[in-house]
């Protein structure tokens, strides 16, 4: 009996945690989004707040806004990653020089902002270099592209980060592909890109998906890189939760917390998606 | 074949250097003095950002340490709570596990920006918001899954018939776990903790909410540089920000190393 309750047991500390903040944040999210909130003497169930974000052009802009920056950004970084991967791979550079892929890990977003900030603002360094080559008279014939709508720079300052973290995961797993398999299929009259696309891509398939739900979840619900390099409007979620959270009438809290749960409903949707990128994992042990 | 690697090693160097530009960029504003456009290096170099953080006036220091002391506790918080769990997950097959493991992994995933909004007014109500304590147990949920995902792979890996082993022989839990089980997890216990140092360290949206302004982290007084675009000062937080992960990360690795002569034996 003893033996049975223990994994119970040493889950305990953790559970308190996860449920007694983490669950618990988010109930008290869902119940003020239906509009039961006693600090500010709401008690009645009601899904007004729910018609009136998801029917404002305000919020539906700022959702697509954040999937856009989400989905560009993801998808870009995968796919960078992977290549570098790869090459990492491929080249065989110098063992620990693969190592620099992992600075990124150790620099908050706040700083990988500035560090695009720097480069690409209409003062910062590249637009300097191509005056230097005579391509750009001055600052202002740089497009800006930070602040705009295009979301340049919020994109470029995630896939700074990302890239090497897809690459560093999944390189990790291609260093542990035995050479068995790609050689038997190059001794079957396979080229490096068959090898490519029928050996190594479906062996580290889940575990770049997962990485790519990780990454996709993380830029979607972030707060600060939009906030320092995006465009006053549209805003992305998070900003625009936080803007109605901050109002200083509770009134208005509902409305902030509709915006949360439709952000955690949709990643919800991703958690369930990563999991069955785990159980797929699973499948291919080699 | 050849050509094929030169490409190779192409790419690997290209994004080497969309890596690494950028960091030399802000090593070079952090030393400036005057940098006009367009000028491609600095008219003149100088100390004025390193004195601003230096100067006892602006408690960098002070508050850099304040953040470091935090992040720490919910680092030893985290890996306390996370290490049974670890194990719980990485050796045992029990009902439930699923779920659990599901609800551990969520935080990754759901916003944080909705889980802090949530908690803020009950934290209030207790007391919680803007303390220290408020802002610690606000960082363990995101924080957690970083910890137990690693430690989980420890313990798949070790297996639990060498503790078993030191049980027979009539070792107590207590020593088991001293003598046995901390030897052997202290690597994963090396990079779970660095994982969940940096995590906890670049928070700012929960210390900002949750804080309310009474808890200043470092992260805190550095945004307002990164946002008015101050380059050098901007420059200069980011790379004492980057710094000190590092330098924690190499004490947690040595002091690790020198406790535990063992940990290489697995």
């Amino acid at each position: 009996m003893k033996e049975r309750l223990k994994p119970y047991i040493l889950l305990i500390p953790i559970m308190a945690v996860i449920i007694g903040i983490f669950a618990f944040g988010i109930l008290m999210g869902f119940l003020q989004s239906i509009g039961i909130f006693k600090a500010a003497g709401l008690t009645e169930i009601t899904l007004k707040y729910y018609r009136e974000v998801l029917g404002s052009k305000s919020f539906i802009d700022s959702l697509e806004f954040s999937l856009y920056i989400a989905l560009v950004s993801s998808i870009i970084s995968i796919v960078l990653g992977v290549l570098l991967a790869y090459s990492i791979y491929k080249s065989k550079i110098r063992t620990g020089m693969e190592r620099i892929f992992n600075i990124p890990i150790v620099v908050p977003h706040m700083v990988s902002a500035l560090l695009m900030y720097n480069i690409l603002a209409q003062s910062g360094t590249f637009p300097r270099i191509l005056h230097s080559f005579g391509l750009i008279k001055e600052q202002a014939s740089f497009p800006s592209l930070l602040y705009g709508k295009n979301g340049v720079g919020i994109i470029l300052s995630y896939m700074w980060k990302e890239i090497p973290f897809i690459a560093m995961t999944t390189y990790a797993i291609l260093g542990n592909i035995s050479n068995k398999l790609s050689d038997v299929a190059r001794n079957l009259g396979a080229n490096n890109r068959q090898v490519f696309r029928h050996i190594l891509l479906p062996l580290i398939g889940p575990t770049v998906f997962s990485s790519f739900i990780i990454i996709f979840a993380f830029s979607f619900g972030a707060y600060e890189v939009p906030l320092l390099l995006g465009p006053t409007s549209p805003q992305t979620l998070p900003i625009k939760a936080f803007i109605e959270y901050s109002n200083p009438s509770l009134i208005n809290r509902p409305y902030a917390m509709v915006i949360n749960m439709i952000l955690t409903f949709i990643s919800i949707v991703l958690v369930w998606l990563y999991n069955k990128a785990f159980s797929l994992m699973t499948k291919y042990k080699w | 074949m050849n050509k094929n690697n030169l490409l190779f090693r192409f790419i690997t160097y290209l994004f080497m250097a969309f890596l690494i530009l950028p960091l030399i960029v802000i090593i070079i504003w952090s030393f400036t003095k005057i940098w006009p456009w367009p000028l491609i290096f600095p008219k003149e170099f100088g100390l004025r950002g390193w004195e601003y953080f230096l100067d006892p006036k602006n408690n960098s220091l002070g508050v850099l340490l304040y953040s470091i002391t935090l992040s720490t506790v919910v680092t030893i918080i985290t890996l306390i709570i996370s290490i049974p769990a670890g194990k719980a997950l990485g050796i045992y097959e029990f009902k439930g596990k699923k779920l659990i493991e599901i609800l551990i992994f969520a935080p990754i995933i759901v916003p944080t920006v909705a889980v802090a909004m949530g908690v803020h007014i009950t934290f209030l109500k207790l007391g919680l918001a803007n303390t220290f304590l408020g802002v610690v147990l606000i960082h363990l949920p995101p924080c957690i899954p970083y910890g137990v995902r690693i430690l989980k792979n420890v313990f798949e890996i070790i297996g639990e018939s060498l503790e078993l082993q030191a049980k027979v022989l009539g070792a107590n839990s207590f020593q088991t776990f001293i003598n046995i089980t901390l030897p052997l997890i202290a690597p994963g216990i090396v990079s779970a903790g660095t994982m969940v140092f940096i995590v906890s360290f670049s928070q700012y949206f929960l210390n900002l909410l949750i804080g309310g302004g009474r808890v200043i982290t470092f992260s805190m007084i550095m945004f307002p540089f990164v946002k008015s675009g101050d380059r050098m000062l901007g420059s200069v937080y980011s790379i004492v920000f980057i710094l000190t992960t590092m330098v924690f990360l190499g004490l947690m690795e040595i002091l690790i190393k020198k406790y535990y002569k063992s940990s290489g034996f697995y």
